[in-house]
């Protein structure tokens, strides 16, 4: 315990080095980048005041102090929790990345309610199938869907649930009766929130439009999840331990899944971890095929408009939401496996 | 199961035992099976109903709009916040394009005195704010000061509008006085597209500021305050995603507009990527698109959708760099413009979708001169480069926004033709940030600017000026990417505007010399005025009357009817 105590301090005073960096890089890259935050913040201004505009902007921004000075202010501010407003819609910039980060997890947590017992089940069915002809396929499909750009799935999947199957898969709610309903989102997570608000035809109406991104998203941890354990349990099962419980008369079943897949949990949950960190990217494009808001369309029109504040926040969020997944998974494979330290 | 191992008869008792077992496990699956279905069905029967009963019950009309919104504030916001205060808040008076005048909004008259100088608006009574405190003369005077004064003490808004106003008193609750310190068609001026919005005084006791030109006030605004008169009510305010409207049933206009089918709510939904858009459309998630691939359209429109085209005051000007060479030379300039086949600029860049510009000013707008136009005479075209003394092979640079696909096809069409007298074009696609970056330093450092550059315009105020100051001026140190400072062209414009008030006729006609000076030192042209279409679902009426070119990409939903 008081290892574990020790390991996560260690790895939160990292973090605060790691985000700092971040912020230095981000901060540099996108002010040194063409373009004037000053003028998007005054607002493009026009007639014979807007030079004097843009020179208030910048005063308004800090953008008139030195570089260093600038970037040590950001990052006091960061620290201190105020990331500030955007500079192009002059709104809070947490609630702006509370509301896509929500979106971009909701997404993601559900593709991965998906795709680790697809790809697990599978991946098991064919490691006890090596060799035959059902176990080669599965594990070709692992391959292929796994490598499959999910910005093309995407596009094939929305065609077919739009145009063949007329079910809309358009956007994360049906405006149309979102407002009708009244209906306000609390979590961000649509469908917690439909839940709350005891509203279950829109909860229905998320779930729909949940669904076919989310089988873009959870292809990748399918087809990782078949190729990782398929190696995985082929290994276990040739452990003596294994073939002792065959030997004794153990059935198959308990064989599998107490005995050998027990065995490889804790590989699996480090492979998955990162697969899940990976994943963001994918929902980020995925989101922007099936119109969802999310983190991707978020920074691209951040970093597009020189809203330096806006794109900053996000990369910090970006990478904390790394930093945690990865001290989770580390957490969890010591947590499974007594053999592993932290 | 050990005591039916020592029975005699357990081969059949195993048998039934297996049964049994096969049963029940049977029993159960089929119980779960059948329980997630009638959990689906009923979920999908009571969606569909309550879907069909909902869209009975209210009209909600979905429009996509393209960019995310900048700001709300109703006095200091000048750019895309305009697609919501359209709706949400009244000028004083609109401007009727197509007759050139000036029609009754918040003020139902107006007269001037003086030679123009002084102004005087009488106002709608029994008007209310969205909070239904009346609406009077004292609201008039603040919306109007705030925004000049804000303008003269930050440089913030476009309050320069109101930079004429000597003073603005309200006579009465209904009258308001303006003593001009020129003479000025304060008509058009109160029917400008931005700063000329009134808003409710008691925003200052709710955004808790004294004074009304401070900047809190702006900040409160832009959090997703409404406080004004218009026909929709600002509900929720996501400047990302969405902003909802809702019908404000005290509104003074409904009584004359009478369409019972005017949306109860409005959804403006941010949709930046145009394919984006067309999918919105076709699976009925959206009710209105603007920018959907021009493509696309005639693919929507025989699918069912419908279109409304509109002729706008949005014109986008080539400009050249007139402070690096060799486009500092006139001839070379003239070379370039007349080896470009601008028979076929707006087929090709545009599909159709925008005029051939003329002049300096786009088709309709005040001031417009026909005839100001090049022709493609690659003769005349050679004649001019080797008069420029600029040797073939030169290279230029051109630079465009690259997510703007007809910049990317002008932008071919511009290096096949110079090719033909021998001019390479660089093409460089950059981000809008960029090119103004990159604009604006024609000033302090002309030769690290492009050699050309598209930059697109439209107007604020009803008056030519608008153009020709801030693209061409010699003051516009923002706009005027060309760098181009020429003291006749800009005491001609100068003289132009102060003679609005007094002599209308007389300022139009300096406008035409001034255009025609920079028409023939070929400092810019006019690429096209883009004819903007909204492509709708058929279930929408959307009538002409609910667009005016003035306000980009307002709607104005209470003449929009829904089924």
């Amino acid at each position: 315990m008081v290892a574990s105590l020790n390991y996560l301090f260690k790895r939160v005073f990292y973090s605060v080095f790691i985000v700092i960096g971040i912020i230095v890089v981000t901060y540099l890259l996108i002010i040194l980048s063409p373009g004037d935050p000053a003028a998007r913040w005054a607002g493009n201004p026009r007639g014979p005041g807007a030079g004097k505009a843009i020179e208030f902007a910048r005063v308004e921004l800090n953008l008139d102090k030195p570089l260093y000075l600038q970037v040590v202010l950001f990052i006091y501010n960061v620290l201190t929790g105020n990331l500030g407003v955007s500079i192009s819609t002059k709104t809070p910039v947490l609630t702006a990345i509370w509301t896509h980060m929500s979106s971009t997890l909701e997404l993601l947590i559900f593709a991965y309610m998906i795709g680790i017992p697809i790809g697990v089940f599978l991946g098991v069915f064919s490691s006890l199938r090596r060799g035959s002809f059902k176990g080669d396929v599965l594990e070709s499909i692992g391959f292929v869907v796994a490598n499959t750009p999910s910005f093309w799935t995407g596009m094939a999947l929305f065609l077919v649930f739009s145009e063949v199957l007329g079910v809309s898969s358009y956007g994360r709610i049906d405006t149309r009766l979102a407002t009708i309903m009244g209906f306000k989102p609390i979590t961000g997570f649509y469908l917690i929130d439909t839940l709350i608000q005891g509203n279950i035809i829109l909860f229905f109406d998320v779930l729909k439009r949940l669904i076919p991104p989310a089988i873009v998203v959870s292809l990748y941890p399918i087809g990782t999840g078949i190729r990782v354990v398929r190696v995985l349990m082929s290994e276990a099962l040739s452990e003596d331990y294994v073939k002792q419980a065959i030997a004794l008369g153990v059935s198959r079943r308990t064989v599998i899944w107490d005995y050998a897949f027990k065995g490889i949990i804790p590989g699996l949950t480090q492979v998955m971890g990162l697969s899940f960190v990976y994943s963001l990217v994918d929902a980020m494009i995925v989101e922007y095929v099936f119109g969802r808001e999310g983190l991707g369309s978020l920074l691209v029109g951040a970093v597009v408009s020189n809203d330096f504040k806006l794109a900053v926040a996000t990369l910090i969020i970006i990478s904390t939401f790394y930093i945690i997944a990865n001290t989770i998974t580390d957490i969890v494979q010591a947590w499974i496996d007594p053999r592993v330290k932290l | 199961m050990e005591v039916v191992g020592d029975n005699p008869n357990s081969c059949c008792l195993k048998a039934l035992v297996v049964v049994k077992d096969f049963l029940v496990r049977f029993m159960r699956r089929l119980l779960i099976v059948s329980l997630i279905v009638m959990i689906v069905v009923a979920g999908g029967t009571a969606y569909y109903l309550s879907t069909r009963q909902a869209s009975s019950q209210q009209r909600v009309l979905v429009y996509a709009y393209n960019d995310k919104i900048t700001g709300i504030d109703p006095s200091l916001e000048d750019d895309t916040g305009l697609v919501v205060l359209g709706s949400v808040y009244e000028p004083l008076l609109y401007y009727d394009p197509l007759r050139n005048q000036t029609i009754p909004a918040l003020a139902e008259s107006w007269e001037s005195k003086e030679n123009n100088t002084v102004w005087i608006f009488h106002l709608r009574k029994g008007v209310v704010f969205h909070d239904n405190s009346p609406f009077n003369s004292t609201a008039v005077v603040i919306s109007v000061l705030r925004a000049k004064e804000v303008y003269e003490k930050y440089g913030v808004g476009l309050g320069y509008i109101w930079d004429g106003v000597e003073d603005v008193k309200a006579l009465d609750d209904y009258t308001v006085e303006f003593k001009l310190k020129y003479p000025q068609r304060l008509d058009l001026i109160a029917a400008s597209s931005y700063a000329a919005y009134i808003f409710n005084p008691n925003a200052l006791a709710k955004a808790g500021v004294s004074d009304y030109t401070d900047l809190k006030l702006r900040d409160w605004f832009n959090k997703g305050a409404d406080e004004g008169t218009g026909p929709y009510m600002i509900e929720s305010y996501d400047p990302y995603n969405q902003v909802v409207l809702v019908k404000f049933d005290k509104w003074w206009g409904w009584s004359t507009v009478r369409n019972d089918k005017a949306p109860d709510k409005v959804v403006i939904k941010i949709k930046t990527d145009p394919q984006d858009q067309y999918n919105g459309l076709i699976s009925g998630e959206l009710d209105i698109v603007t920018s959907v691939p021009r493509v696309s359209i005639q693919d929507l429109v025989n699918k069912g959708f419908k279109e409304l085209r509109i002729n706008t005051f949005h014109s986008y000007f080539l400009v050249f760099n007139t402070r690096r060479y060799p486009t500092n030379i006139t001839e070379f300039r003239l070379a370039v413009l007349y080896s470009i086949p601008w028979d076929r600029i707006v087929d090709q860049a545009m599909k159709g979708y925008a005029l051939l510009g003329s002049g300096y000013v786009p088709h309709g707008f005040p001031g417009f001169v026909e005839g100001l136009s090049f022709k493609q005479n690659l003769t005349l075209a050679r004649i001019y480069l080797e008069k420029s003394g600029v040797k073939p092979g030169v290279t230029i640079e051109f630079m465009y926004q690259s997510d703007y696909v007809e910049e990317e096809d002008f932008a071919s069409i511009l290096k096949t033709s110079l090719a033909e007298i021998g001019v390479n074009v660089k093409i460089i696609p950059s981000t809008w940030e960029s090119i103004k970056e990159a604009g604006k330093s024609v000033w302090d450092n002309p030769d690290n600017t492009p050699h050309l550059l598209i930059n697109d315009w439209w107007p604020t105020i009803i008056s030519p000026y608008d153009y020709l100051y801030n693209l061409f001026h010699g003051e516009s140190k923002e706009w005027n990417w060309s760098g181009y400072d020429n003291q006749t062209f800009n005491q001609l414009i100068d003289e132009a505007f102060a003679l609005e008030g007094s002599d209308y006729g007389k300022a139009m006609e300096l406008y035409r010399e001034a255009q025609e000076t920079l028409f023939n030192n070929a400092v810019a042209v006019n690429l096209w005025d883009e004819v903007k279409v909204f492509v709708y679902n058929p279930r929408v009426t959307l009538p002409s009357s609910a667009v005016n070119p003035l306000y980009m990409y307002v709607i104005f939903y209470q003449y929009v009817q829904v089924a």
